[in-house]
């Protein structure tokens, strides 16, 4: 069953003084029950817009939106009834109350009573590594207590549909890390569905299971992260050459990405096409006499897969 | 759905939020409390008659309770949007309107509270005593609606225009403009302007030692209709606002 099904959404911005702003064009993508598909674009491609069309923040210029089979555009208050959103990371939540009064109030804005949730905020708290903050203010938790205690709030509330906005933004790696094992516990222990907006390429390699590109508010690709990095899969590689080489003028022949010193060595990061193109210059190196140390072959990474399909879709 | 439950949250909430800022309120209470007693002493020396310093002391009380609630709708709104916490309230199953009227809720049992608390301060430390007839509650109840109103109007506007604050504070001060009319006039402007008229049923109760049952229907009429009418524009507005609000993407952006 289809969690969320967007068609042909479009959003303009109309001003006050000039012309109106585009900001969706038309768009169409669905998400399946259980599917956690990140959402990726760079400022201004329409990420946000559209999230917030989703959640009924923002209502579209023209489309249809349905959350579970409700009209999220016409009847937006049952449709976001099954939605939670974490939006701009630790912000939506209230500084004065303690992690536990958080957690209580928005269950209760949900319409659910302590009792009914209190086992579920003691799970929480122990699974969020909140337990020994509950009587503390959020104002006084760290940024990555108050994203985490975000996120639980939106958990709390009971509802199927995730949308995480930058989730982990601001956090050190560690908590970063831990922040990812939670949100893939959500579709995998739980079923969750959840939607994840990250300028974080690495978590959202990590984490997601299909990928939505954006740009200009229009959707460039919608794959699977690894049919993406077939489709981009560039082959690149780092020679590691004995001694510091002069190697500028390989510029010329071959796709040549970055030339570093590092220990006393030279390494070449070159992107190739095929296996002749590796073997051409594995043998132009022989022929410059280059002692070859090292060939790495590097992993297409999903910032490589972003740049690329941005710089098509232009 | 479990309204109830929504309503009890928010209400909860609104109380733990006073208590964690109780030595603030306190602050601001002592502070208005001091300008009311150099108000009231001011007028004492002027040999103002018994009336005159009844209706300055409920006019006073009147005059806080409005500020606060009108405060409680707009300010609390800005609050929210500028926390990040607005958003979230508008996904639930409930609206964004009937929860701010739930926190007006909380707040009115609170204010309500403080207005009896000042009051009875104001009547000791002055020696003027006023009658406190339980139909007081209905009376005030009924004349803030129109401030709710204003709270709303505003809040609204403060949406989609972001910067009201100024609008706000001349507000403030229109209510004590509003507040003293009826001593200064008999001008039907009273019947049209917020909390005039029911300022003016509450001194008659607490002055003049009516009851509920000597007002006239039409009295009560003029009173229903003033405050049912700013509060009905006011969520007329608030809607409008919100709508363009959605529109131009301006929800929860300060």
């Amino acid at each position: 069953m289809k969690a969320l099904e967007v068609k042909d959404l479009h959003k303009t911005y109309p001003q006050w003084r000039g012309e109106s702003t585009k900001a969706v064009k038309g768009i169409s993508f669905s998400v399946n029950e259980g599917e956690i598909v990140g959402f990726l674009g760079p400022n201004g491609a329409g990420k946000t817009t559209t999230i917030k069309c989703l959640c009924g923040l923002v209502e579209p210029t023209k489309g249809n939106i349905s959350i579970f089979g409700i009209d999220a555009v016409n009847e937006t208050r049952k449709a976001v009834s099954n939605t939670s959103a974490v939006l701009e990371g630790n912000r939506n939540i209230y500084w004065r109350l303690t992690t536990r009064e958080n957690l209580e109030f928005f269950a209760g804005l949900q319409g659910r009573s302590g009792k009914e949730v209190g086992p579920e905020i003691e799970r929480l708290l122990e699974r969020f590594d909140l337990k020994e903050k509950e009587d503390t203010a959020a104002r006084k938790l760290s940024r990555g207590m108050q994203q985490k205690l975000a996120l639980s709030c939106a958990l709390i509330r009971g509802t199927d549909f995730l949308l995480l906005d930058e989730p982990t933004l601001g956090l050190d790696v560690k908590t970063s890390k831990e922040m990812r094992r939670f949100v893939k516990r959500l579709t995998t222990e739980e079923g969750k569905t959840i939607l994840l907006s990250s300028h974080d390429m690495n978590v959202v390699e990590d984490v997601c299971e299909r990928v939505i590109i954006m740009n200009e508010g229009k959707i460039l690709a919608n794959d699977s992260v690894e049919n993406l990095k077939d489709i981009f899969k560039i082959n690149l590689y780092d020679f590691i050459l004995e001694g510091e080489q002069e190697l500028q003028k390989l510029k010329e022949k071959y796709d040549v990405n970055e030339i570093k010193y590092e220990n006393g060595n030279t390494k070449l990061r070159v992107s190739l096409k095929d296996s002749e193109s590796f073997y051409s210059l594995v043998n132009h190196l022989q022929e410059k006499d280059l002692r070859l140390k090292e060939v790495k072959n590097l992993d297409t990474q999903m910032e490589e897969i972003f740049m690329n399909v941005i710089e098509r879709g232009r | 759905m479990k309204e109830h439950i929504i309503l009890y949250s928010v209400v909860k909430k609104y109380f733990i939020e006073l208590k964690r800022y109780f030595l603030n309120t306190l602050m601001t209470m002592i502070g208005i409390f001091i300008l009311f007693m150099l108000v009231f002493f001011g007028l004492r020396s002027f040999d103002a008659g018994t009336e005159t310093l009844q209706g300055t002391i409920i006019g006073f009380a009147m005059w806080i309770f409005a500020v606060m609630a009108y405060s409680e709708m707009s300010w609390g709104l800005l609050q929210e949007a500028r926390d990040g916490t607005l958003e979230q309230l508008y996904l639930t199953p409930s609206s964004f309107r009937r929860i701010s009227a739930y926190r007006v809720l909380g707040s009115f049992i609170f204010q309500f509270v403080l207005f009896l608390a000042f009051l009875s301060i104001m009547m000791v430390v002055t020696g003027q005593y006023l009658r406190l007839n339980p139909g007081v509650v209905i009376l005030v109840g009924l004349t803030l609606l129109s401030v709710y109103g204003i709270g709303y109007m505003m809040g609204g506007l403060s949406l989609v225009f972001k910067k009201v604050q100024a609008g706000n504070q001349i507000l403030q001060f229109m209510f004590i403009l509003f507040l003293v009319l009826p001593t200064i006039t008999d001008h039907p402007i009273i019947y049209f302007v917020p909390i005039s008229w029911g300022n003016f049923l509450i001194n008659k109760m607490m002055v003049g030692g009516l009851t509920l049952l000597d007002f006239t229907l039409i009295e009560y009429g003029i009173l229903l209709l003033n405050s049912f009418a700013y509060l009905i524009v006011g969520l007329i507005i608030f809607r409008v606002m919100e709508k363009i609000a959605k529109k131009r993407g301006l929800l929860g952006h300060y």
